[in-house]
């Protein structure tokens, strides 16, 4: 019967009334549930002001629509429609849209929305937490015997320069809207539980 | 420094000024005991959003904020597998000597080379902003340090043979 250590359990889990079980939807907001539909359709709308050479109305309405209630799938629908935007202004007109930005009615909730875009960009292309260790044992070993000492795991050389531009493109954007709208809102990004 | 990188510190920089914004909380699974919530992850509604801010596929800071704690991984360029030994060794030789450097990690998060972690009781006892400078500073000097051992791994043959060749 020992099958199970029963020293390892958490026994906080179990019990409903502990800290662990706090049931956070009380924290989020309600959010309505927009379809991966409805996501795409709402990106070609965005694409073709961005085609029409309107750039700035194209990332304003792609920030004011952020699909707060969609799925994963359409939340990459939309993030890969706002970094395009961001990848197709120059960079000498990023700031005066971004002050013209601000300055309009809703225009802090916007910036707040453009942070968080700017994060999961970056946040793109990073491994989920052990995918990087799990590549040791396929190949790339330091050692050719398995010593058992090397705590270093294997990695992939050579993509290093993979996405730096995407990423200093992003870098560029997510300078010049702190200098606007300040550290705030960073701190607002990693509050709100909306996430994009 | 090279033209991204100015780009990359100062976006770590402001990510870190805004999430080190840390308050005393004990903990509410256990009486009496305080700890960092990041590290517990016993009380949900007390963890941040996690963000990454990353300069290409292979640099990056992953940075946890927390109610009393902040963890920070960096992950640290490794160009070829010579890199990829010193940057462990190098790394290993600091974390053992984790008690001096006071906000270092023992272990790295998993896909990460090297952690910190920030609790309020460091932000009580020293600046803010210097801990944020001491964070931007390892990273400007890991580089350097990283090539320069590089370098010397490389030339170090040549330089012993030389020596004996001149008896």
């Amino acid at each position: 019967m020992a099958a199970i250590n029963w020293r390892t359990i958490n026994i906080d889990a179990l019990d409903p009334e502990s800290a662990t079980n706090f049931d956070l939807s009380t924290l989020t907001p309600a959010v309505q549930p927009v379809s991966t539909a409805d996501v795409q359709t709402l990106s070609g709308q965005i694409r073709q002001l961005l085609r029409g050479g309107d750039s700035e109305g194209a990332l304003k309405g792609a920030l004011e629509n952020a699909p707060y209630g969609a799925d994963e799938a359409g939340k990459a629908i939309h993030l890969a429609t706002v970094t395009e935007i961001l990848q197709n202004i120059r960079q000498a007109e990023m700031t005066p849209i971004l002050q013209r930005m601000y300055k309009s009615d809703g225009g802090s909730e916007m910036c707040d929305t453009l942070m968080k875009y700017l994060y999961k960009g970056m946040a793109q292309g990073a491994p989920t937490g052990s995918e990087s260790r799990t590549n040791a044992a396929s190949g790339r070993n330091i050692t050719p015997q398995a010593t058992g000492f090397t705590q270093a795991g294997g990695r992939n050389f050579g993509g290093a320069e993979g996405g730096s531009q995407a990423m200093s493109v992003l870098l560029s954007w997510h300078e010049k809207l702190v200098e606007l709208a300040g550290a705030g809102s960073i701190v607002r990004v990693m509050s709100d539980r909306r996430t994009v | 420094m090279s033209q991204s990188l100015r780009p990359y510190l100062s976006c770590v920089r402001s990510t870190l000024t805004a999430a080190l914004s840390l308050s005393n909380f004990a903990s509410q699974a256990s009486e009496r005991h305080n700890v960092p919530e990041i590290e517990a992850a016993s009380s949900p509604e007390v963890l941040l959003n996690p963000l990454i801010v990353s300069r290409n596929q292979e640099e990056r800071v992953l940075v946890e904020p927390s109610i009393n704690s902040v963890r920070v991984s960096i992950r640290i360029k490794q160009a070829d597998e010579i890199e990829h030994i010193l940057v462990h060794k190098f790394t290993r030789f600091l974390t053992q000597r984790a008690e001096a450097f006071f906000i270092l990690r023992r272990k790295a998060t998993p896909g990460y080379d090297i952690s910190f972690l920030i609790t309020n009781y460091h932000t009580e006892e020293m600046l803010k902003h210097k801990l944020v400078d001491f964070i931007i500073q390892f990273m400007e000097e890991v580089d350097k340090e990283i090539s320069e051992m590089k370098l010397f791994a490389f030339f170090a043959p040549t330089t012993h043979q030389n020596d004996i060749e001149k008896g």
